[in-house]
């Protein structure tokens, strides 16, 4: 006697394709009396690249570490596909790891180490040798499983750890600082490959770096980290353009910092007095809260200073002396010195500029504000 | 060893005395394995300490039963005390390296190294002491009333084992817990990370990782046992007879010095062989498991 509609079990729970892969609620860890991380919540998105990026010692690796489960934290919890692994031992969490220094096998060939998460998991053989070969096509090594470890460049070891680490199909994958150990231009190639292999596998990854270029090309989303705590979680333009703080305005790529300025309105604009002699005009904008008289924190990138044509009235002319130029191939990064600002650096196309003025010379440059970031001293 | 740098450049200003001392140590040394060379090939003269002319009939004399029970008894007792002192070794070398604590990790150097510097007979008389008739382990299991006779522990080969493993310790874990301390860590946790539990991880990582020092100390502690002398004589108590006891008691009882030269240079073949064969075993498994 059936009686179908009583006994019928619940649905199984819908997939949500907008679920976080990893939660972190209120995590934190000490080692001894230090703060490593301090009470970081961050929601990690199913399919994402989210980069954690900071200075050495901000506690980015504890954080992945604490994810993987090499580290409990000293307070908080973590979530993994919805299911709370604070206290889930390593193995048992189904994370990818690539390490830093990829931490190979070193007594298994290649095949042997891509193999072994899947003979964790007792895979029978034959698939095992389907999946282990598709991982390696993927991260063209194909046809090298028989190698011995110690065979292989560092770029190959690089692909074999990825491997390892993306056959288990993880519900995340975490990459320590991976590229750190390549040189400048396998670097480049790698980000490439590795920004293809996310759109091939849409594996949600958690990346760790301390290098902001390799954040800004490779993320979706950018978690900021300095001393343990989140500075600001944003998508890398945004991050570039408007930094939360100064910490992230100076860390993600070169900025200028100029001398606390003093702010008044002025019909539409606002006028910046840095110096009595020195005063900058910005468009009012909607995001930007000043009372007049309030002190405030401007951040200007390089590539927003000019050089001032001779003719050219415009705004925002601040007289400076040419002190070095460092030319970069399709730019060259100047620095001048103007009277009560102290050194600026300005980033302009090519490289005409350095014959046409020396160190020494004086030139005119114009600041442009439009796009500066603007922080209200409290 | 190979510091024979033919036509080195620079000057080494410590390398002539340094070579003097080991030509002269060397030197000594082939001068008493001469020795021995020279009587195992000599006759024996029943009664008298002088020997005769040249024959290998020693070496033919090996071959009695009596003597090749002993080689196969010392050939036992130092297998089985290398595999036990292997397998008691590995958890205290282990936890040498790996435990965080300070005072554990220093209590258990401690623990893991006095028995070197007490003396061999000393430790010999300890092992009496304790394995003996009213000895301290027959006394406790008397007064817990497990068991109503004693047990016989001394004068026999367990008793032998026993003290023997314990006297190879510290060697056995100062060879593990240098192999175990260039473990890679990061290595184990990609292993846990893939899904290996914490047994696993060490049965397929952390053990293969290791096995060249596994292989020399299970090696060494062998070699070294086939020339144990005192442990056998005192706990063996003339019932248990390795190849040394029978060194001693064919040179200084019988004055058959021919014979006991014949069998100490058995004992340094085996024990040199075991020693030779280790280097193409290590390079074997290292083919499969490479430390460095």
């Amino acid at each position: 006697m059936r009686t179908d509609n009583e006994a019928a079990p619940p649905p199984p729970p819908a997939a949500d394709p907008a679920a976080n892969a990893v939660e972190l609620v209120g995590v934190s860890k000490n080692f001894g009396a230090v703060a490593a991380v301090h009470t970081v919540t961050l929601a990690i998105r199913q399919g994402e690249v989210l980069t954690l990026l900071g200075p050495s010692g901000c506690g980015k690796t504890t954080l992945l570490n604490i994810i993987a489960g090499f580290e409990e934290p000293t307070r908080g919890r973590i979530q993994i596909d919805g299911r709370d692994v604070t206290l889930t031992p390593p193995h048992l969490r189904d994370t990818g790891m690539v390490f830093q220094n990829y931490a190979l096998f070193p007594h298994m060939n290649v095949f042997e180490n891509v193999a072994f998460g899947l003979s964790m998991r007792r895979m029978p053989k034959a698939r095992i040798a389907i999946e282990v070969s598709r991982a390696l096509e993927m991260v063209k090594l194909e046809g090298l499983g028989g190698r011995r470890v110690r065979q292989l460049s560092g770029g190959q070891q690089q692909r074999v750890a990825l491997a390892r680490a993306i056959v288990i199909q993880p519900k995340v994958l975490l990459l320590d600082e991976p590229l750190s150990a390549l040189d400048k231009n396998l670097r480049g190639q790698m980000q490439i490959e590795l920004k293809e292999l996310h759109d091939r596998t849409g594996l949600t990854t958690v990346f760790v770096t301390h290098d902001q270029g390799e954040a800004l090309s490779l993320s979706d989303r950018i978690v900021v980290l300095n001393r343990g705590e989140i500075q600001q979680i944003a998508a890398p333009l945004e991050l570039y353009r408007r930094p939360a703080n100064g910490f992230v305005a100076s860390f993600i790529g070169d900025i200028n910092h100029l001398p606390p300025a003093e702010c008044h309105r002025y019909g539409s604009d606002i006028l910046f007095r840095l110096t009595p002699a020195i005063e900058l005009a910005m468009p009012a904008r909607a995001d930007l809260a000043l009372r007049d008289d309030q002190k405030a924190h401007i951040f200007v990138r390089p590539e927003h200073l000019r050089i001032a044509d001779e003719t050219g009235e415009g705004r925002n002319r601040v007289l400076c002396q040419v002190v070095t130029h460092v030319y970069q191939g399709t730019h060259t990064l100047t620095r001048v010195e103007a009277v009560g600002l102290g050194l600026l650096q300005l980033r302009i196309p090519g490289g005409e500029i350095i014959e046409r003025t020396p160190p020494g010379s004086r030139i005119v440059v114009t600041i442009n504000l439009d796009e500066a970031t603007v922080l209200a001293e409290a | 060893m190979s510091a024979v740098g033919a036509g080195a450049p620079r000057r080494r200003p410590f390398f002539l005395p340094f070579l003097l001392i080991s030509l002269i140590a060397a030197g000594l040394f082939l001068a008493a394995l001469g020795d021995v060379l020279h009587y195992s090939v000599r006759l024996f003269i029943p009664g008298s300490i002088e020997v005769g002319g040249f024959t290998l009939a020693n070496f033919a004399r090996l071959l009695r039963p009596i003597y090749r029970t002993v080689l196969l008894a010392t050939l036992i007792i130092s297998f089985l005390t290398a595999i036990f002192t292997l397998l008691l070794g590995y958890p205290v070398a282990y936890a040498l390296v790996r435990v965080r604590r300070g005072w554990v990790r220093s209590l258990l150097i401690v623990l893991a190294i006095t028995p070197l510097f007490t003396g061999e007979i000393v430790r010999t008389y300890a092992w009496i002491l304790v394995l003996g008739t009213n000895g301290f382990i027959n006394s406790i299991l008397k007064a817990l009333g497990i068991i109503g006779a004693p047990l016989s522990m001394l004068y026999t080969s367990f008793g032998v084992i026993l003290a023997l493993v314990q006297f190879s310790m510290p060697v056995m874990i100062m060879l593990l817990a240098t192999a175990i301390s260039h473990v890679d860590r990061s290595c184990e946790r990609a292993a846990a990370n893939l899904g290996a539990s914490p047994l696993m991880v060490f049965w397929r990582v952390t053990l293969p990782l290791t096995t060249p020092g596994v292989v020399s100390g299970t090696v060494v502690i062998f070699a070294w046992t086939m020339s144990a002398f005192s442990t056998p004589q005192l706990i063996g108590g003339g019932k248990v007879l390795m190849l040394s006891n029978l060194v001693y008691l064919e040179g200084l009882t019988n004055l058959d010095f021919p014979l006991a030269a014949a069998l100490s240079l058995l004992a340094l073949v085996v024990a040199i062989g075991s020693l030779g064969l280790m280097r193409p075993a290590i390079t074997r498994l290292e083919r499969k498991a490479t430390l460095y």
